[in-house]
C-alpha cells in the first residue's frame, strides 16, 4: 500500500535518451498502465521504479520515502516479468515461499502463507509440482502468488501476458485486475496492447520517445487525443493533413475551419490553435456515416468519394473510400453492413466536427 | 486376395540390395571403430589378470590395496584440493566475466584459457624455475596442487561461463525483487541452475588432474608420488609387469567411475532442458 511518484526521471544509454524527464503520480491502490510501442521507454521506466535500472536523473518516491537509490530488495516490490521466471529447481510451494524464506521467516509461517496464496490464485494442491509441470498460464499465476506472498508495497507488471496465447490473455488479465482489487495494492502495468490496457486500468499513460504523450482514462484517451501520436496509436483513425483557414461561431458553438487539399472541414474547438497553423484532422472510422442520396443528415462535414473495397470483418464491415486521392476508412455495423457488400461507385460520407491536432513537426 | 498379395511380394527388396549393403557396411564400420578404441583397454585388462606361465591371477590386484593405495590416496588428495581451488577461482571469475561489463573482457577470457594451449613440459619447466627462485614450494604438496590448478582452471571456467551465459538474467532479477541479497541469490538460485556447467568443470578437472603425469614429474615433492607417476616409474624400472597393468586398470576404472558419478549426481538432473522455461 503506497503511492508512487516519479519526479523528472530520465534514463540515458550513452547518448540515447530512453526516458526523458518523466513525471508520474500513482495514487494508493490505483492501477496505472504505461502503454506504448516497443522502444517508447515504458519498460525502462518500470525497471527504474523496481530498482533494476538506475535512473540518470530525477527521483522516485514510494509514499514520502525517496527510493531512488535503494536496491530492489530494499524496496519491497512485487515484479512480474514477461516470462514467469519461476525458479525451475524449486517446487511451486518453494517458489512462492522464496521471498519469505530469504527474509528469515519461520517454516510453518511460510507454509501457511503459501497455502493461502495458492488458494488465492486458484492453484490449491499444486504446491508440490515443479514449474515445468505447469502450463504457461498456471506458471504466470504462480509468479503472481510469489510476489503477493511478500506483501509488496507496489505491484509492477512488465507485459506479463505477452508470451501467452490469446484466450489465456483474456482470462488472466481479469485475474490480475481481480487480485489487485482484492489486495488493494498500487499497481503499475506495462503493455503495448491497448485492449489489455483498456480492460484493466484506472488510468493510462500513453508513452512515446521516452515521454508521456497523454495521461487519462480510457475515454479521455480515445475520445480526446491530445497529440497526433495518441490519435494514431490508439484505435483506428483517419488523419487528413491541412491548414486552419478560419474560425466561425462563438463561445460553445465555435469551430475551426480547415482546408485539407482543397476539401473544407469543420473541426471541434480547441485552445492553442491559430489561423494558418498546420494541423491534422482526425475522424474515427465508426464516426463516419454513409449518407443516403439527397440527405445530409445534419452533419457538419460531408465528403464525396468512391468505394474502393469493402472488407467484411464479422461485427463490422470496413469500407475503404477514396476521397480525391486520400483513402478514408469507414466502419459500418448492423444490418447496413450486409447491404454494403455489393456497394460500388460514388458515396457521400457524413461526419461531425473532426478532432484538430497540431501537425507534428 | 492373391491378386493383392502378388504386387507386394514383388516389391520386397532383393537380398543384397544397395541399401542393405550400405547398412551392413555401416555396422561393420561402427564395430571396427569400437574394437580399435576399446581393444587397448581390453588387452591391458587381460594382461593385468595374467599370472606366471599364462595362468589367471587376480592377486595381481593385491598391490592396489597395498603400497599402491598410498599413491591413489595422494592422487585423490591432489585432485580434491585442485577442485576446491579451481571452484573458488572459477565461480566468481565466471560470474564477473558474464554479468559485468569491463574493458578487455574478451582478451582476458582468451588469456585465461592460455594454459590449455601451453605444452605440459613448458608449464613444468617454468614452474620448477618459479618455485626454485621465488616461492620455495618444491618440497610441499601445495606446489603440486598449485601447478595442477594453473594448468586446469580454464577447464572449470569455460563450462561455468557457458552455463551462466545460458541463464536468463530474469531469475536473478526476480530473486532480487523478492528481497534476496546477492549472496542468497547466488547460492539459492544461480548456483543450482548452473549445475550442469559446474559438474562438467568438476569432471573435466578431476579426470585431467587425477591422470596427469608430465607436469607432476617436474614439480612433485620427493615424498609425493601420484598414481600415474608410480605407474610410469614402475614401467621404467621394472618393465611391463602384470601387477603394474593392474594398477593402470584401477586408474582407468576410477576415471570411468568418476564420469558416471558426476553425471548421476549433478548432470542429468538439470540437463533435461527444464531450466530454460
Amino acid at each position: 500500500m503506497s503511492t508512487v511518484r516519479l519526479d523528472r526521471v530520465s534514463k540515458l544509454y550513452g547518448t540515447t535518451v530512453a526516458v526523458d524527464d518523466f513525471d508520474l503520480d500513482v495514487a494508493d491502490g490505483e492501477f496505472v498502465t504505461l502503454l506504448g510501442p516497443s522502444g517508447c521507454g515504458k519498460t525502462t521506466t518500470l525497471r527504474m521504479i523496481a530498482g533494476l535500472v538506475e535512473p540518470s536523473g530525477g527521483r522516485i518516491f514510494f509514499d514520502d520515502q525517496d527510493v531512488t537509490w535503494l536496491a530492489p530488495r530494499q524496496r519491497n516490490i512485487g515484479f512480474v516479468f514477461q516470462t514467469p521466471a519461476l525458479f525451475p529447481h524449486l517446487s511451486v510451494a518453494d517458489n512462492i515461499g522464496f521471498g519469505l524464506s530469504v527474509k528469515g521467516e519461520k517454516k510453518p509461517a511460510i507454509a501457511a502463507k503459501v497455502e493461502e496464496m495458492l488458494a488465492m490464485v486458484g492453484l490449491g494442491g499444486y504446491g508440490g509440482r515443479l514449474p515445468a509441470q505447469l502450463s504457461g498460464g498456471q506458471q504466470q499465476r504462480v509468479a503472481l502468488a510469489r510476489v503477493l506472498a511478500t506483501d509488496p508495497r507496489v505491484l509492477l507488471f512488465d507485459e506479463p501476458l505477452s508470451a501467452l496465447d490469446r484466450n489465456l490473455r483474456d482470462t488472466l488479465k481479469y485475474s490480475i485486475l481481480d487480485l489487485q482489487r482484492r489486495t488493494r495494492k498500487t499497481a503499475i502495468y506495462v503493455t503495448h496492447d491497448q485492449s489489455e490496457a483498456f480492460a484493466i486500468s484506472d488510468r493510462i499513460v500513453v508513452m512515446s520517445g521516452g515521454r508521456a504523450e497523454q495521461v487519462g482514462t480510457q475515454s479521455d484517451i480515445y475520445l480526446n487525443p491530445q497529440t497526433s501520436f495518441v490519435a494514431e496509436f490508439i484505435g483506428a483513425n483517419n488523419g487528413l493533413r491541412g491548414v486552419i483557414t478560419g474560425r466561425r461561431g462563438e463561445a460553445d458553438g465555435a469551430a475551426w475551419v480547415i482546408d485539407a487539399d482543397g476539401r473544407t472541414l469543420v473541426g471541434a474547438d480547441r485552445p492553442g490553435l491559430a489561423v494558418g497553423q498546420a494541423v491534422v484532422a482526425y475522424i474515427r472510422p465508426e464516426d463516419i456515416e454513409i449518407l443516403p442520396d439527397g440527405n445530409d443528415g445534419g452533419f457538419a462535414n460531408v465528403l464525396e468519394g468512391t468505394v474502393d473495397r469493402v472488407i467484411f470483418e464479422g461485427p463490422v464491415a470496413q469500407v475503404r473510400v477514396d476521397v480525391g486521392g486520400r483513402e478514408l476508412r469507414v466502419d459500418v455495423s448492423g444490418n447496413e453492413r450486409l447491404e454494403l457488400m455489393r456497394r460500388e461507385g460514388g458515396v457521400r460520407l457524413g461526419f461531425d466536427e473532426v478532432s484538430v491536432i497540431p501537425s507534428p513537426a | 486376395m492373391s491378386t493383392v498379395a502378388a504386387p507386394i511380394a514383388a516389391a520386397r527388396p532383393r537380398r543384397f540390395s544397395r541399401r542393405r549393403l550400405g547398412a551392413l557396411a555401416g555396422h561393420v564400420y561402427v564395430w571396427a571403430v569400437l574394437v580399435v578404441f576399446v581393444l587397448p583397454f581390453l588387452t591391458l585388462l587381460g594382461y593385468s589378470l595374467t599370472g606366471p606361465g599364462g595362468t589367471y591371477a587376480v592377486q595381481n590386484f593385491q598391490y592396489v590395496l597395498g603400497s599402491f593405495g598410498d599413491n591413489l590416496r595422494q592422487s585423490f588428495l591432489v585432485a580434491g584440493m585442485t577442485l576446491v581451488i579451481n571452484l573458488l577461482v572459477a565461480l566468481p571469475g565466471a560470474y564477473a566475466i558474464v554479468r559485468y561489463p569491463f574493458p578487455g573482457k574478451r582478451a582476458l577470457f582468451s588469456l585465461l584459457s592460455l594454459p590449455l594451449y601451453v605444452p605440459g613440459a613448458v608449464i613444468g619447466i617454468s614452474l620448477v624455475l618459479v618455485y626454485n627462485f621465488t616461492y620455495h614450494l618444491t618440497t610441499s604438496i601445495f606446489g603440486l596442487v598449485f601447478a595442477m590448478a594453473v594448468g586446469t582452471f580454464p577447464l572449470m571456467l569455460s563450462p561455468i561461463v557457458v552455463a551462466l551465459k545460458d541463464l536468463p538474467l530474469s531469475f536473478e532479477e526476480a530473486a532480487a525483487c523478492l528481497g534476496a541479497s546477492r549472496w542468497q541469490t547466488f547460492w539459492r538460485v544461480v548456483f543450482p541452475l548452473i549445475g550442469p556447467g559446474v559438474s562438467a568443470g568438476l569432471m573435466l578437472t578431476f579426470i585431467i588432474v587425477f591422470n596427469e603425469y608430465l607436469v607432476t614429474l617436474f614439480v612433485h615433492p620427493p615424498d609425493v608420488t601420484t598414481a600415474p607417476l608410480r605407474v610410469f616409474n614402475l614401467v621404467r624400472t621394472a618393465g611391463l609387469a602384470p601387477t603394474t597393468a593392474a594398477l593402470a586398470v584401477t586408474m582407468q576404472l576410477i576415471s570411468f567411475g568418476a564420469i558416471l558419478v558426476f553425471f548421476k549426481v549433478f548432470g542429468t538432473r538439470y540437463l533435461k532442458g527444464t531450466y530454460l522455461i
